[in-house]
């Protein structure tokens, strides 16, 4: 056939029109239209079986209930539990993103030692045979008491474990984390003579008067305290801030009044002064159920006159007697006290002060007021038989002082373990466990702390995470995360009745880990002999059982068991005390009774300025490093690309010559970091704020190297009523970079 | 259409704490993807968005609020939300049934012209491919599909839970479902219960009881503490913020000197 | 050595050195190639826009582009629907200068969305309410258009004309140009004022909004007639810059002068039309939705749009322009002419500029506040792009097509006798008019 140029035309046309008449062209098409929506790299999640477990929130203090998202074996998402008496459904934005947690990228996979400076893989037998022989070891040599733990708390049976195992072993040196409870426990014990914990009914007071406490920046149990706030609100009760920083609680407050930071205590003694002059104070409750009011009276009017108050606080006369009037004449007047979430202990006298606001007004062990709530009592294991051994080692004194003559109230003191450690030849901790902890980086003054860790010969890490205290150990004994491990959580700080949970595995451990109960459990049969008898259970998981017998049917059902009926015990029998009563004043109470602020490290002159750490619901700041999803959360004024914000006043950065997004040196006597300046007039002219849970070094790029942590800018200051850490701040300058 | 749904929120900024949880909520619950630095909040995706408002005023009168804000659903005038009639491809609708503006991802081809058109910067783009950290992709949502580079997305007001919630009263031989039945994953986190979510059609529902739409003023609030953001422009949102304190309710619209009279008589 | 492609009767550059023009230029344009490649694999991260700045640099110079571009389109209504036939000497050029304007366009429209492999849901899903659908409708089948008016001036090529199927595919074209023309004009009228459509219609964005008739907001009309306006002002310029560089007059100054003339009062008539739009939005619109004029023209931290720039897109650029171009004195003096078609197409590129990122970087939530923006060096590479793709485009269709009519006649080669192999030589008569196969775009 000869092609001419007809045909050749006629054929390219007519082919492609039938091409675009056939449905190739349309396929094609669809083809990659679809192609172009499926790309590879694009994760594409399975489809199956949609389940919910309950269980119990164990990242913070609080107790929240969850309800964990299963798809078939995956956790895909946490909720609140609904109905529960902590949260009631609500979860805070940390427990939201817990499952990162669990799938997280720095998580400890299996067993690893340190061997000349790199981690090596072992097996659990390993582990813990070579553990047990260094325990032997340094037993025989009579060095039992050289052996610490730091735990970040202790109550409920995992922490119990390890001090029965310490008592058994021979050394009285365990240790919890600080924290302003170990400030409210000694107030009320001070006080009231009993061992509890402080609860706040805060959803039936009228008027919550807060001493910088972050009611809903992570205070207490975040879980209640929202919910409770909110129903404060709703019934119209009324909240007041004291507070150098305009911080979130304080934004939601009724009125913000901004305080020269570290004179709270001043405060709360000169807001007694108006209630007593005014014989505003609740006459049958102080005539009835309290000792020592007529003493407390004398001090308060000699000392705290509001004049006098007024200059030490930089707060007007008239708001202080307004506020005590307006305080004092409410229903429901609750006063709280312990600075943001309630990391540092604080002074002594400052919850002495406070608390005795709510007793001028009568409101303890009240609706609406402050609860001494029992400690947790379902742990009844059998006597401990000591040896020789452990006997002797338990007559050593603690590494930290606490009991001793020097601190005779004091429980725990772990910021004194590093000063010890660091001020002695040779260390007198030869092995540390840490447990639910990351003191590394949540003490005050790090490089000290990271000093005494290095010094330390043999640092044991139960973390699930490779955080900051972890890479300083020699050796890791990975604990399952949270959502899959049994464990009790035996009470809800703040919350104001007694409560228990229960975390129970969402999904079987997804990595070589083990439940750090049966790991002390093991290490104690390997030690054998009275150790060994000490730790009559097969596993964990039967002595859990059977220290929560009782209640153990209704936890697993429920997820807790909760003292719905609690109210305290009749005022008549509350008291503890040797008389029975509220005491104002008593043998203790006379040196503590007055109010010494604590005073900032550093010289007024080289660091005119001071700085204070803050707590957000963002951050994570305890022991659980944030997860993505709250770095992601986190507000472009606290952190730009890898620079973390410090809030200024205008005026100050005015004078400093500073202006907003600049930035500067932010020096203190304890080290030097570049941060940025963000201007706010929600922060008193002269403080400077930075937030609290950055400058990891640890984790993953998610965390890691972001900001700056500001434990390593600060220093712990020794309360001379305690012993405790009554760092509020530090003093500091900053300047033009 | 005389059972049409119309759904909507009324958030509490009294009782907003400005914790973040919803936030958080809303990327669990929708596979929000994460990057190592997300603090350029113009480059990063969060459905949910928590702004910071203040008085404008100096230490110490200086004050704070926290203005949760998810899409506003904005109806419109008759369904003409600002975002759905700009787009060429039809990848984003308003569904007259529910009041819902959805977003089809696979259809969206990423012209953007959808974010030019919402004031509120509720649409976001995918500038980078979601990844996640290996093993992360196992808490991914499998109810929600995972997006592409490329396109934009937003609050859905999680309609993926409002189909299971269908799916079930019809398994179960209903035909309605309950208030309860349907709860957006941000209403239901919130710990201080600032967020209700519902039917604004229903007189039943909470929401409703709470922003007493107007249906003579194109939903305009009844209630005193109500506002909506920048109603004046048109947008007929669906999202009603409720604050007892004046310069917030001012701060959702803007006003000529004078204008704007506070409803409250707090 | 390409004599044998270069039309009869001109005189061209040596080709060393077009290839030394074309070798530099095409190294601009590999680097904007790279850009290029760089956004279509890893994506739109690699510009500097953001969930603010949605529509960035691409979409200002998208929209710059096709204004300027507007001169294809009147001078094509002025010459075939209007009947000024003078205009037939310059239409070529303005066709060319269109041309590359619009498939510029569409390049920047296709790799300015998240998913250009799914550029096609535009057409596929068409959705008839969006002003962007119709502005890739009448853009698309505008460049059919342009391409259709193009291409028989590239079949008038020496050595292609010889193909007697182009030999008589031109001729046939030439014989409906008139249709495409009209097509093209009416075309050109939706989507410049479609884009006009773009700012005009969000309602939620107060500063682009604008009131109209029917569908249509007054931007619509307003961005047509500023491109029918300033668009020959382009081509003018660009006719200028031509001349300037070639060293030779290519058009007669009765033709710019028409051209001019009437581009002056467009953009006389169109700068009052703008002014009464920015009074009638200043007074009644923006205050309406709570704004006041000044609310849109801080020059506070983090914003460049002061007054100034309204002085400048108004007065300098347009009221100036306007009144040089209609004052004859004024527009017959090379200089003024010279500085009023640059000013008239700076006025057009900063209404576009307004028009799409002022909008955005506007805060319209109370407690926002302006955003910033400044382009990736991607975005920047990928926009001077289409830059040097026309000059590339202008210098091969200068050099092997006969565009301008009149340059013969304005430039006679002296030398008849040159070497044989060289096309130039023979000689052309000097007073004649153009050939007929010299105006292909005619009939
Ligand atoms: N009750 C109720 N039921 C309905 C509907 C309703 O309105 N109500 N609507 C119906 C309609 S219209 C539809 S289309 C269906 C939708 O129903 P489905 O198609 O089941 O739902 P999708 O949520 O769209 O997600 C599909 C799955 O694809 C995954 N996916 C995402 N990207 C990719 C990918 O690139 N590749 C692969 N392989 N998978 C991917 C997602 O993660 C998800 O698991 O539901 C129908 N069912
Ligand atoms: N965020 C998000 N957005 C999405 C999706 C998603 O998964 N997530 N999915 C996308 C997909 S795949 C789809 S198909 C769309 C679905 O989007 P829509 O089409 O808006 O889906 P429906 O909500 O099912 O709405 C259909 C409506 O039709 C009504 N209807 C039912 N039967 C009839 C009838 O016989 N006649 C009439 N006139 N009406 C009837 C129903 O009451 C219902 O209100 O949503 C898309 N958008
Ligand atoms: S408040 Fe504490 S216990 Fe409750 S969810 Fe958050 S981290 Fe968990
Ligand atoms: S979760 Fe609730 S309280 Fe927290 S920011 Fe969101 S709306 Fe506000
Ligand atoms: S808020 Fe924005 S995205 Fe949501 S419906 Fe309105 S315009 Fe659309
Ligand atoms: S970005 Fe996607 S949804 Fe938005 S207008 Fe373009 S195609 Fe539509
Ligand atoms: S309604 Fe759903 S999608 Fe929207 S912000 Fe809340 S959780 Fe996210
Ligand atoms: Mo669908």
């Amino acid at each position: 056939m000869k092609v001419d140029r007809r045909s050749f035309l006629s054929f390219i046309l007519g082919g492609a029109a039938g091409t675009a008449l056939s449905p190739l062209p349309w396929k094609l098409t669809d083809d990659f239209s679809i192609w172009s929506q499926n790309w590879p790299w694009t994760p594409v999640p399975q489809k199956g079986e949609i389940s919910y477990v309950n269980s119990a929130c164990t990242l913070c203090p609080g107790g929240c209930g969850i309800s964990v998202k299963k798809v078939d074996e995956r956790v895909i998402k946490i909720e609140g539990l609904k109905g529960h008496p902590v949260n009631d459904g609500g979860l805070c934005i940390l427990g939201l993103a817990g499952a990162q947690l669990l799938y997280g990228a720095t998580r400890i996979q299996t067993p690893i030692k340190k061997v000349n400076g790199r981690w090596q893989k072992l097996s659990w037998k390993e582990a813990i045979t070579e553990l047990a022989a260094r325990l032997k070891e340094l037993r025989a040599k009579g060095s039992a008491h050289t052996v610490a733990c730091v735990a970040g708390s202790d109550r409920g049976t995992v922490p119990e474990l390890f001090s029965r195992f310490l008592a058994v072993y021979g050394s009285p040196n365990f240790f919890r984390t600080p924290s302003i409870w170990d400030s409210y426990e000694l107030a009320l014990y001070l006080t009231q003579g009993t061992r509890s914990m402080a609860g706040f009914d805060i959803e039936n007071a009228d008027f919550i008067l807060s001493f910088g406490s972050g009611l809903i920046e992570g205070w207490g149990s975040p879980g209640y305290m929202f919910r409770a706030k909110g129903l404060l609100r709703k019934n119209g009760g009324r909240m007041d801030q004291i507070e150098s920083r305009l911080s979130k609680t304080a934004a939601k407050s009724d009125h913000w009044i901004a305080i020269n930071p570290g004179t709270e205590g001043a405060l709360a003694l000169g807001l007694a002064y108006v209630i007593i002059k005014e014989g505003l104070y609740n006459q049958n409750f102080i005539d009835q159920y309290t000792t020592g009011f007529s003493d407390r009276k004398k001090r308060v009017i000699d000392g705290f006159p509001p004049e006098i108050v007024s200059k030490m606080t930089g707060i007007s006369t008239g708001t202080i007697v307004a506020l005590a009037k307006d305080f004092a004449r409410a229903r429901k007047p609750l006063a709280i006290c312990g600075q943001g979430q309630g990391h540092l202990p604080g002074n002594l006298q400052e919850f002495l002060a406070v608390h005795t606001l709510n007793a001028l007004v009568g409101n303890i062990n009240q609706p609406g007021g402050v609860w001494a709530v029992p400690e947790p009592d379902y742990i009844d294991w059998p006597e401990l038989e000591m040896d020789g051994v452990a006997s002797e080692g338990l007559q050593q004194t603690r590494i930290d002082g606490a009991g001793s003559y020097r601190y005779p109230n004091a429980r725990y003191l772990l910021h004194r373990l590093p000063q010890v450690v660091n001020a002695s030849d040779e260390s007198p901790v030869q092995v540390l466990f840490v447990v639910d902890a990351n003191p590394v980086y949540s003490l005050q003054d790090t490089a000290s702390v990271k000093k005494a860790f290095e010094k330390i010969p043999f640092v044991v890490s139960f973390s699930s995470y490779m955080n900051e205290t972890t890479a300083l150990a020699d050796l890791v004994l990975p604990n399952h995360v949270f959502l899959e491990r049994y464990e009790d959580v035996p009470v809800a700080y703040g919350f104001p009745k007694p409560i228990i949970g229960l975390a129970r595995p969402a999904i079987e451990p997804l990595y070589n880990t083990r439940y750090v109960g049966d790991v002390v459990i093991q290490l104690a049969k390997e030690l054998g002999h009275a150790i060994g008898a000490a730790f009559p259970w097969a596993d964990y998981a039967t002595c859990l059982e059977e220290t929560l017998s009782d209640n153990w049917d209704t936890l697993v059902e429920e997820g807790y068991v909760v003292d719905a009926e609690f109210n305290g015990t009749d005022l008549a029998d509350a008291f503890e005390t040797d008389s029975a009563k509220f005491e104002f004043n008593n043998n203790e109470i006379r040196t503590l009774a007055g109010y010494n602020p604590v005073k900032a490290e550093g010289d007024e002159a080289s660091y005119p300025l001071l700085l204070v750490p803050y707590d957000t619901m963002r951050l994570a700041s305890g022991y659980v490093g944030s997860p993505p999803f709250l770095v992601k959360a986190l507000e472009d004024t606290i952190l730009t690309g890898s620079q973390v914000l410090v809030e200024v006043n205008p005026a100050t950065a005015k004078q400093l010559g500073l202006s907003e997004g600049k930035t500067a040196n932010l020096t203190t006597p304890k080290g030097a970091a570049r941060v940025k300046v963000h201007l706010s007039n929600g922060i008193m002219p002269g403080v400077v704020a930075i937030p609290r849970g950055l400058g990891h070094t640890a984790y993953d790029k998610f965390l890691a190297g972001k900001g700056v942590n500001y434990n390593q800018l600060s220093s712990p200051v020794e309360d001379p009523a305690s012993g405790h850490d009554a760092a509020w701040g530090i003093r500091a300058k900053l300047s033009r970079a | 259409m005389e059972n049409a749904k119309k759904f909507g929120m009324v958030i509490d900024l009294d009782k907003c704490t400005g914790c973040g949880a919803c936030m958080v909520a809303c990327m669990a619950e929708n596979n929000i993807p994460f990057r190592a630095d997300n603090t350029d909040k113009m480059l990063s995706i969060s459905w949910m968005h928590v702004y910071k408002l203040n008085n404008r005023k100096l230490f110490p009168d200086y004050e704070e609020c926290y203005l949760p804000r998810p899409c506003q659903h904005c109806e419109g005038h008759g369904g003409h939300s600002p975002c759905v009639s700009v787009c060429p491809a039809t990848a984003t609708d308003y569904d007259m049934d529910t009041g819902i503006v959805s977003q089809i991802y696979p259809r969206c081809f990423g012209c953007r012209y959808c974010m030019a058109a919402c004031p509120y910067h509720v649409r976001q783009f995918n500038w980078w491919d979601p990844l996640w950290p290996d093993g992360m992709e196992k808490m991914l949502n499998p109810s929600v599909s995972v997006r592409m580079r490329g396109v934009v997305e937003k609050c859905s007001f999680c309609i993926q839970r409002y189909q299971q919630a269908k799916d079930r009263a019809y398994m179960e031989g209903r035909r309605e479902i309950a208030e309860d039945e349907y709860q957006t994953a941000c209403t239901q986190a919130c710990p201080a219960g600032a967020i209700v979510f519902g039917d604004l059609n229903n007189p039943e529902h909470a929401v409703h009881q709470l922003a007493q739409p107007d249906p003579a003023r194109h939903g305009h609030s009844k209630n005193p503490r109500a506002f909506r953001l920048l109603e004046r422009l048109g947008t007929n949102t669906k999202i009603y913020y409720l604050s007892s304190r004046e310069w917030v309710r001012k701060a959702g619209d803007n006003y000529l000197e004078g204008e704007f009279k506070s409803k409250a008589h707090s | 050595m390409d004599s044998a492609l270069i039309p009869k009767g001109v005189k061209r550059c040596p080709a060393w050195q077009f290839i030394m023009w074309i070798g530099a230029n095409g190294a601009v344009l590999t680097w904007g190639v790279f850009a290029l490649l760089l956004v279509y694999f890893k994506g739109l991260n690699q510009t500097n826009m953001n969930n603010a700045y949605g529509f960035a640099l691409w979409i200002w110079a998208d929209l710059a582009v096709i204004a300027l571009g507007g001169g294809a389109f009147f001078t094509g209504f002025l010459r075939y629907i209007v009947g000024k036939d003078e205009l037939k000497n310059i239409i070529n050029y303005a066709v060319l200068i269109g041309f590359i304007c619009y498939s510029s366009a569409l390049m920047i429209l296709g790799f300015d969305i998240g998913q250009p492999l799914r550029g096609w849901f535009i057409f596929w899903h068409a959705n008839v309410h969006s002003m962007l659908t119709e502005v890739a409708f009448c853009l698309t089948a505008y460049f059919g258009v342009l391409a259709i008016e193009y291409a028989p001036l590239v079949f008038e090529n020496r050595m292609i004309k010889k193909v007697p199927f182009f030999h008589n595919l031109s001729h046939n074209m030439h014989e409906i140009m008139a249709v495409f023309a009209a097509t093209g004009a009416f075309l050109s009228f939706f989507h410049q004022g479609s884009l006009g459509g773009v700012p005009g219609v969000l309602f939620g964005r107060p500063f682009g909004f604008r009131e109209g008739v029917l569908v249509w907001p007054w931007t619509f009309f307003l961005f047509t007639w500023s491109a029918a306006a300033a668009g020959p002002c382009f081509t003018i310029l660009i006719t200028k810059i031509t001349e300037a560089v070639t060293r030779k007059k290519l058009v007669k100054d009765n033709v710019i002068d028409l051209l001019a003339k009437i581009s002056g009062w467009m953009l006389f008539f169109y700068i009052i039309a703008k002014i009464g739009d920015t009074l009638y939005w200043a007074n009644v619109t923006a205050p309406s939705k709570g704004s006041t004029f000044m609310d849109f023209y801080t020059s506070s931290s983090g914003s460049a749009y002061g007054l100034w720039i309204l002085f400048a897109e108004i007065g300098v650029c347009g009221v100036l322009p306007a009144l040089i171009l209609i004052i004859p004195k004024l527009r017959k003096t090379q200089a003024t002419l010279w500085l009023a078609v640059i000013l008239a197409v700076i006025g057009l590129c900063l209404n576009r500029w307004v028009m799409v990122l002022q909008v955005l970087a506007i805060p319209v939530l109370t407690f926002e506040s302006w955003f910033t923006y400044f382009p990736s060096w991607q975005e920047i590479a990928t926009t001077i792009l289409p830059v040097a793709y026309g000059v590339i485009m202008i210098s091969t269709s200068y050099r092997y097509l006969p565009i301008f009519p009149q340059e013969r006649e304005l430039n006679p080669i002296d030398e008849p006798a040159a070497p044989p192999e060289v096309a130039e030589s023979e000689p052309e008569p000097t007073d004649a008019g153009p050939e007929p196969e010299l105006s292909p775009a005619e009939s």
